[in-house]
């Protein structure tokens, strides 16, 4: 399973790398997030009582993690794809693990954010983000956004053989991305908010996700908050994982 | 190679793709499941390559039940289905190893076996070219030597050469051929060309609505239907159509008759002693000819004797006009007595006198000899007529 897995893998890594556009293109949109929604709000968050942090420090986290979201949430778009083209056949025809197909799709997906996350710190840094980037929060902020990268692409990927059909993935990917991003802590820390939306943020998956990788990226490292998020990101791919291979295994008609 | 026995599909649509099919492929032979779009070629193809799931029968692919044994049904397999499924944004080489790792080769198998497979058909330098750059026959080409990348014991080829130029379909039939003679790989192919089902397979299986109708080879199967087929079309659609085809039952010349749409097949054993015969007759009923037409039969004859459609407009809705029936397809749920009606108003209208009388005459006959209305069968037709559907073979073996 594990070879088949790594095999698939390469091949949607080999289909990425030469095709390099599309990777930036998903680029973008976080991309005007950090630069354009910084500037915007700069002064708002100067005026009201936010802390000693500067927004755009603040900010950074739920930017990576709004790349994950807009990276991975397609991902069963190019299931779909592949199902349209005769490429999921020809791999169920042979004696493939069922699991390394699903698999294979996610961890590249998951894969990609790292890249794409990596760029947009970079991108932060340069445009005067206070950042802890030493190698280990680094890599601790790689490990949620990865494992967030994995949850969210299983979703898409089980949503995608559920549905069957692009256009209502589509339609359910931009329904729930924004909405997620805005009712959890991405954007404004809990104190900031109404109290029904900050209900809805304990429940939200992403919250745990931006908390994780800010416990460790802005101000003092904190193991304890950051430990607590990426559990439960770890959960959250697990179960959508397993969901996903269980959707797939309902391929058969 | 391949045993089917009573296989039944139901999608969950309730559609009964495949009902009580039964088919054996014998080892090293090319066979051609003929048929028209939505007879189940696909389906029978998808479920014998492990892909989809049945309700009922039992199938047994290179030795293993593909109920109990798929992963060792898959190993045997290879399978070219109707959507290329290779990566545009690979290279051949790329794809073909990748499908070769996802069969367990070791890496020089694999190695060995691209160059094989390179050149045997003859892809050469495009190997290393992405197959976003192939023709539609090169990557028809590369697909199917992914599908042999494990040296299978059996190929399923669905419709291998859609969408194909003519060119590009005779070499790949010369690339077919010879795996199956040289390498004496059984090939399991669906097709609803009939070209394609003549030249290629050994034996063709005529399927239509889930079942296979007739399997045999193309010759004997041509063979069948001796003689000559005089296909005649009419430039009118008025009763005298009707009254010819009456008078036509009565031929014992004609050994069959087969309406398709408005063309009417007549099997004879002399097609030029024929012809005249059947153009007095018309003239005598006052049926104008349109079109005639002499010819041996063809698979496609072969094909309408069977499934009462001609291939071309099977997928199709039948617009099947009511004398259609009555010149020996039978059944119909009431349609007749409609259509009689109709006719009977027409006639009223605007027939002659001379039509009417003739009318009132046949009517009078028929309503004697026919207990059973439906069939509402003239008298001297009811031997035949009885038999309902299997008027057609009855006929064959007179």
């Amino acid at each position: 399973m594990l070879a088949d897995t790594w095999y698939l893998f390469l091949k949607y890594t080999k289909i990425t790398m030469r095709m390099p556009m599309w990777t930036l293109f998903t680029l973008i949109q976080p991309l005007l997030w950090l630069l354009i929604f910084t500037q915007l709000f700069k002064n708002v968050v100067d005026t009201s009582n936010f802390g000693n942090e500067s927004y755009i420090d603040f900010f950074v986290p739920g930017v990576l993690v709004m790349t994950a979201l807009f990276g991975s949430s397609w991902s069963g778009v190019s299931l779909l794809r592949e199902i349209t083209a005769g490429s999921v056949d020809k791999m169920l025809v042979s004696p493939v693990s069922r699991v390394a197909i699903v698999l294979s799709r996610v961890l590249h997906s998951a894969a990609q954010v790292v890249i794409q996350v990596l760029v947009i710190l970079l991108i932060a840094w340069l445009a005067g983000a206070q950042l802890n980037l030493d190698p280990l929060s680094l890599l601790l902020t790689m490990v949620s956004v990865f494992l967030l990268g994995v949850a969210l692409a299983a979703l898409s990927n089980g949503f995608a053989i559920i549905l069957q059909r692009e256009e209502p993935l589509v339609m359910i990917g931009n329904l729930m991305t924004l909405p997620l991003m805005f009712l959890s802590t991405a954007m404004v820390p809990k104190q900031f908010m109404p109290g029904w939306i900050e209900t809805i943020s304990i429940i939200n998956p992403i919250t745990y996700a931006v908390e994780s990788v800010r416990a460790v990226l802005v101000g003092t490292p904190d193991l304890g908050a950051y430990s607590f998020g990426a559990v439960i990101m770890l959960i959250f791919a697990a179960v959508s994982l397993a969901w996903a291979v269980s959707a797939f295994n309902g391929l058969r008609d | 190679m391949i045993r089917v026995n009573g296989l039944t599909k139901i999608f969950s649509s309730g559609l009964k793709a495949i009902n009580q099919l039964d088919l054996e492929v014998r080892k090293g032979e090319i066979l051609a499941l003929l048929g028209p779009n939505g007879a189940g070629k696909t389906t029978t193809i998808r479920v014998l390559s492990t892909l989809s799931g049945f309700d009922e029968g039992e199938v047994v692919v290179a030795g293993h039940n593909v109920d109990v044994e798929p992963e060792k049904v898959r190993c045997k397999i290879g399978l070219v289905a109707q959507q290329t499924g290779v990566d545009y944004f690979l290279t051949g080489r790329e794809n073909l190893e990748l499908q070769g790792r996802l069969y367990r080769m070791p890496k020089q198998e694999i190695v060995k076996r691209i160059e094989e497979l390179g050149e045997y058909f003859e892809l050469g330098d495009a190997l290393d070219r992405t197959v976003m750059t192939y023709s539609g026959g090169m990557r028809r080409k590369l697909d199917i030597a992914t599908a042999l990348i494990h040296k299978p014991e059996i190929v399923f080829l669905d419709e291998p050469t859609l969408g194909l130029d003519i060119k590009s379909r005779q070499s790949l039939w010369q690339y077919i051929r010879k795996l199956n003679k040289e390498q004496g790989l059984t090939i399991l192919l669906t097709t609803h060309y009939l070209e394609e089902a003549d030249q290629l397979s050994d034996r063709v299986a005529i399927i239509a609505n889930g079942q296979i109708r007739v399997i045999d080879d193309p010759e004997t199967l041509k063979n069948d239907i001796h003689g000559d087929s005089v296909i005649l079309t009419f430039d009118t659609d008025g009763p005298e159509v009707g009254d010819f085809t009456y008078a036509l039952h009565d031929d014992p010349d004609i050994k069959d008759i087969v309406w398709d749409n408005d063309n009417i097949h007549l099997y004879v054993d002399d097609g030029s002693k024929a012809v005249p015969k059947f153009v007095a007759l018309a003239t005598e009923k006052g049926v104008g000819i349109k079109t005639l037409q002499l010819a041996h039969p063809t698979l496609d004859d072969v094909f309408l004797k069977y499934t009462g459609t001609t291939l071309e407009d099977s997928g199709e809705e039948e617009g099947e006009e009511w004398w259609h029936q009555w010149a020996g397809k039978g059944g119909g749920n009431g349609k007749w007595e409609k259509n009689w009606q109709k006719w009977q108003d027409q006639l009223d209208e605007t027939g002659t006198e001379e039509q009417k009388s003739s009318w009132a005459e046949h009517a009078q006959q028929w309503q004697q000899g026919g207990d059973n209305k439906q069939e509402a069968t003239p008298p001297q037709q009811q031997s035949k007529e009885q038999q309902g559907t299997d008027w057609q073979a009855e006929n064959k073996n007179k």
